[in-house]
């Protein structure tokens, strides 16, 4: 349990662990929770953490800890680090193992009313048409130049294949790609474990949702972004699959040796780093990429097996499925920010953190059978937060806990009551992903709206959840 | 067996024990592949593999094992029945493994993390070790 005495309040909600905390750290930590919240996450190793990640090279300003934060390795989960990138590190932990993990949100042109009468029909050919699960792979087995090409060019190259509509590249983070990438500093494991996997889901908190708005806070930001209450939505969570994660593991590894050649030491191993602009610090860079560019080519293709399942349900209809947007919540960026009186380039490390750059949408997911929101950055957050928010509701309880607290089947009755259908591939899965096990969204959003870092557009619920 | 698999807030920890650096080593392969939940064997042919693993000390050296075990587990669907080290250099391993290709897993252990971890020596012939997996 973190000692809450040495944290102080610096706004309604924003507070601070000072420089003064322990030596060696070179900026503040800075968490963004009500006091409530604050208490809550006071309770596992996450502040612990942040005070670790404000002692790397280079940091910049205050290292920072969203809402949902929660234990990770190394750094905690919702966590925000931005480096010089000339002086600074890069970390793998600063990114998580699920590399560009992320959310994409679509629009239909179906409303709750009508798909109301086909929602069990729609959440079979949803999980036929999307691979979930452990073990399942999916219908694009690519390897060689083939799976370099999705390597290099991600959703681009989705697009090139014909699994995109005209306008999805513009509206996914980046366009889909980061150009840096390089597929030669993508190890053979890495390459093997993500052959099979494009289009799947993966299991645990991965999910395709279809949903409702259900409450418009910001008319005009609902109207720019195309949604009308009652407006049947579409939500994809997944990320890199294995191939990210060994790519993650991979550089951790080799961070871990190098890292001493550097002059660096760290007090956990999973803080294993290197300089930005060294071999070692390029090298995961430019995988790391790859293994973003990998996720996108993931969420545009299951997007595709998305769209074939609501034209097989509702073909007559010719439902169209709009991307609203897509953002990643485990990545590394570098990008231009205000430091002092000039600008500087900075390696932004989020971590179970989305963008939130002025005006782009900011797509948060809430537990399975709880709401999810759609806000929009607002110009606070470049100041406050490197353009940075909250990612999901952060994770409270154990697995193993969560089956002591209900059986499967009770939670598909509990979730049934509330309209919503669950085609699950696991019970176990299933219970371990309950609403209880995680902390309550609409907390969570209203702090970042309460700072003025994203702010509310709308309010999203379930109808019908996939998960493997 | 003596490792335990034990609650951790969003993955899986596995304490695992020995009675020698290499026995402790031995159960936590063994483990790391229990908790994988191999569910059932194809065909009747064994499988053998050797790798090597190289680490700057004990601690990261078991945590990079354990990797290598669950890459080779994920790309080619083996399951490990035994495994024999062999020390060639301080710090580097020989690792001989055993098995037989799966027809599955049941669990998608991603990767053995440096989590938390230290190998410790406890006293005489009691080695142990805290793992936490993400999966």
């Amino acid at each position: 349990m973190f000692d809450s005495h040495v944290i102080h309040k610096k706004g309604e909600f924003l507070w601070e662990i000072p420089t003064s905390f322990r030596a060696g750290m070179r900026v503040p930590a800075d968490i963004y929770a009500s006091e409530a919240m604050l208490a809550g996450i006071a309770h596992d190793r996450s502040l612990e953490q942040l005070v670790n990640v404000a002692m790397l090279p280079g940091i910049q300003k205050y290292a920072i800890a969203m809402p949902d934060a929660h234990e990770g390795y190394g750094f905690p989960i919702g966590g925000v680090a931005a480096f010089d990138r000339e002086t600074g590190v890069i970390s793998p932990g600063g990114i998580g193992y699920d590399i560009n993990c992320g959310v994409r949100l679509l629009r239909t042109s179906l409303d709750r009313a009508t798909i109301k009468p086909f929602l069990r029909d729609l959440g079979h050919a949803i999980f036929d048409a999307v691979p979930s699960g452990v073990g399942r792979t999916g219908r694009l087995h690519l390897t060689g130049e083939d799976l370099d090409q999705v390597l290099a060019r991600g959703a681009e190259r989705m697009a090139e294949l014909g699994y995109a509509a005209q306008d999805d590249l513009l509206h996914i983070e980046s366009g889909g790609v980061l150009h840096e990438a390089d597929p030669s500093l993508v190890s053979f494991f890495a390459k093997a474990r993500g052959s099979n996997q494009l289009g799947t889901m993966g299991a645990g908190n991965h999910f395709v949702e279809v949903g409702y708005v259900e409450t418009i806070f910001d008319e005009i930001g609902a109207k720019e972004l195309g949604l009308t209450l009652d407006q049947v939505t579409v939500l994809i969570h997944t990320g890199s699959r294995g191939l990210g994660h060994q790519v993650a593991t991979d550089y951790i590894r080799i961070m871990n040796r190098t890292m001493a050649e550097y002059g660096i030491q760290v007090p956990d191993r999973e803080l294993a780093c290197a300089p930005f602009s060294s071999k070692d610090g390029q090298s995961y860079f430019k995988a790391m990429a790859a293994a973003a560019n990998f996720a996108w080519a993931n969420r545009q293709f299951i997007t595709y097996e998305v769209r074939q399942a609501f034209a097989n349900v509702f073909g007559s209809l010719k439902p169209t499925l709009s991307l609203v947007y897509d953002v990643a919540h485990n990545i590394a960026k570098v990008e231009k920010h205000r430091i002092g009186d000039g600008e500087r380039e900075l390696v932004v490390h989020r971590k179970g953190a989305t963008r939130a750059f002025p005006g782009q949408p900011v797509l948060i997911p809430g537990s399975m059978g709880t709401a999810s929101y759609v806000l929009l950055g607002q110009e606070a957050a470049l100041e406050k937060s490197f353009g940075s928010s909250c990612h999901g509701a952060g994770r409270r309880m154990s697995r193993t806990e969560t089956y002591r607290h209900m059986q499967a089947d009770d939670l598909y009755q509990e979730l049934f009551a509330q309209g919503i259908i669950i085609n699950a591939g696991s019970k176990r899965g299933l219970v371990e992903e309950a609403p209880f096990a995680y902390k309550d969204i609409d907390e969570v959003v209203n702090v970042v709206h309460g700072a003025g870092i994203a702010k509310k557009v709308a309010r999203l619920r379930p109808l019908v959840v996939v998960k493997g | 067996m003596p490792f335990e698999i034990i609650p951790h807030t969003a993955d899986v920890r596995m304490r695992c024990s020995g009675s020698s650096r290499d026995a402790l080593f031995h159960d936590a392969v063994l483990g790391t592949v229990a908790m994988m939940q191999p569910t059932g064997r194809e065909g009747d042919k064994g499988v053998t593999r050797a790798i090597a693993v190289a680490s700057p000390d004990t601690t990261s050296l078991l945590v990079d094992l354990l990797n290598e075990v669950l890459a080779w587990m994920h790309t080619r669907r083996e399951a490990y029945t035994d495994v024999v080290f062999n020390e060639i250099a301080p710090g580097v391993l020989e690792v001989h493994l055993t098995g037989y290709v799966a027809q599955g897993f049941g669990e998608d252990v991603k990767a053995a993390t440096y989590h938390e971890v230290e190998v410790k020596e406890n006293g005489a012939g009691s080695w142990g070790a805290t793992i936490v997996f993400d999966i």
